[in-house]
């Protein structure tokens, strides 16, 4: 089956669904394609502190779907769960083939594909994932009831989900390779006056061990280099992110770390391509700032369409 | 959920997933897991397209702890597959695409 749109969103993340609302509400047919639910990283995470409204804490879960239900309130159509097999970016009509099966067009593709979690690339990692190395806490805490755990990282979402795990483990010991954490100072206080969370400063991974499941970890000290064997329940990964740029490699630019470069209002050299969110090249990577810059390519496409042809 | 997606606890793992005649999918599903809720709807679809040749169960993490222990799986979702009484072929976790799953699928039935 074909279809046709104004507007085709790439990626149901906070930057991808505040270009659908914003689009829809110009009266745009727009389109959101998900591989997954909508929501991106922010669906995966436990709460949400610091997103301007909400006075209380968020739950990650009930923010992605509140972002989602506004954009379809206003006619956005969001297909979820779908893989996107072949697509045509660069034409005048952007083309989008789904499943093998569907194809959609639209004169606009806004990709905001965000980024996914980082992977050490340690011996073990792959082997064990799902088997004690996680890299979602949400999805999989609740497997570690009153086991002993780690976790490796020291930025915000290292410490937060630290803090979320001690509901579970019995301990939670935080491996970080510097001597201090990176999170917001309210959060690195309150992980470090929680009785079941440890910390081993200046210490990086080096391994996976074990027979079926994981059940050791390998740190090295950065500063003596002394490695030891820890023996672990399991193992959450957290040490930020990488561009999700499968689609655009070959299309648009990319700075040397992988992400995105593109003007201001969030266009790329491809006409009728937008580029937004955590996938752009930029200094901070936020859910304020990945919604700023889905406002930004939703407002720039609309002036697009209207002035094409 | 599909007709063709049966869900189970871990009393039944044996009859319905080490004595199975065809070859099983046993997918460890958790709340609060968004992998687990995009991986749903390719796991009915693909249910459907290999109904009569697969069979597609879930098993619900909570209740089924001493399964997931024993099986060695401590993660939502984690797709594991099952012939002539073993488990064969390697395991999927995470989020998981439906063309890796159908290969997958293809691999255990030739």
């Amino acid at each position: 089956m074909e279809t046709t749109h104004d507007v085709v969103i790439v990626g149901g993340g906070p930057a991808g669904l505040a270009a659908a609302i914003y689009a829809a509400r110009a009266r745009l047919r727009t389109l959101v394609l998900d591989e997954s639910v909508p929501g991106g990283q922010v669906k995966t995470t436990h709460k949400v502190s610091n997103y301007p409204g909400f006075p209380e804490d968020i739950k990650g879960t009930e923010l992605a779907a509140a972002f989602a239900k506004q954009a379809e309130r206003f006619g956005t159509k969001v297909r979820r769960a779908v893989e996107i097999t072949d697509m045509d970016l660069r034409a005048d009509v952007k083309r989008f083939v789904l499943d093998d099966e569907d194809t959609v067009t639209a004169p606009v593709a806004i990709v905001a594909t965000g980024a996914r979690p980082r992977h050490l690339g340690l011996e073990g990692e792959a082997r064990f994932r799902g088997a004690g190395i996680s890299y979602c806490a949400t999805c999989d805490g609740a497997y570690f009831e009153g086991k002993d755990i780690h976790v490796i990282g020291g930025g915000n979402s290292a410490v937060e989900e630290s803090l979320f795990l001690t509901q579970f483990a019995r301990t939670v010991t935080i491996v970080h390779q510097f001597d201090q954490f990176q999170a917001e100072a309210s959060t690195a206080e309150e992980a470090l006056h929680n009785p079941k969370i440890k910390v081993l400063w200046s210490h990086e991974p080096r391994g996976f061990h074990g027979e079926k499941t994981l059940e050791t970890l390998v740190v090295e000290n950065v500063k003596t280099h002394e490695r030891r064997m820890l023996s672990t329940d399991g193992v959450f990964i957290f040490i930020g992110m990488v561009p999700q740029t499968e689609l655009l490699k070959g299309v648009v630019p990319l700075d040397k770390w992988g992400y995105v470069e593109t003007a201001d209002d969030m266009s790329t050299p491809v006409p009728g391509l937008y580029v937004a969110g955590d996938v752009r090249a930029k200094k901070f990577r936020q859910i304020t700032t990945a919604v700023a810059d889905g406002t930004i390519a939703a407002l720039a496409a609309q002036k697009y369409v209207r002035e094409r042809h | 959920m599909s007709d063709h997606v049966k869900t189970i606890d871990q009393a039944q793992f044996e009859s319905e997933v080490l004595a199975s005649p065809q070859p099983v999918l046993l997918d460890f599903f958790s709340t609060e897991c968004a992998p687990c809720e995009a991986l749903a709807p390719k796991y009915d679809a693909l249910a459907e397209q290999y109904a009569g040749r697969a069979r597609f169960l879930k098993i619900f993490r909570q209740g089924s702890r001493e399964l997931a222990t024993k099986l060695g799986v401590s993660g939502s979702p984690t797709v594991l597959f099952f012939k002539g009484g073993k488990e064969v072929g390697s395991r999927f976790s995470g989020d998981i695409k439906r063309s890796e799953l159908k290969a997958a699928i293809e691999a255990v039935l030739a």
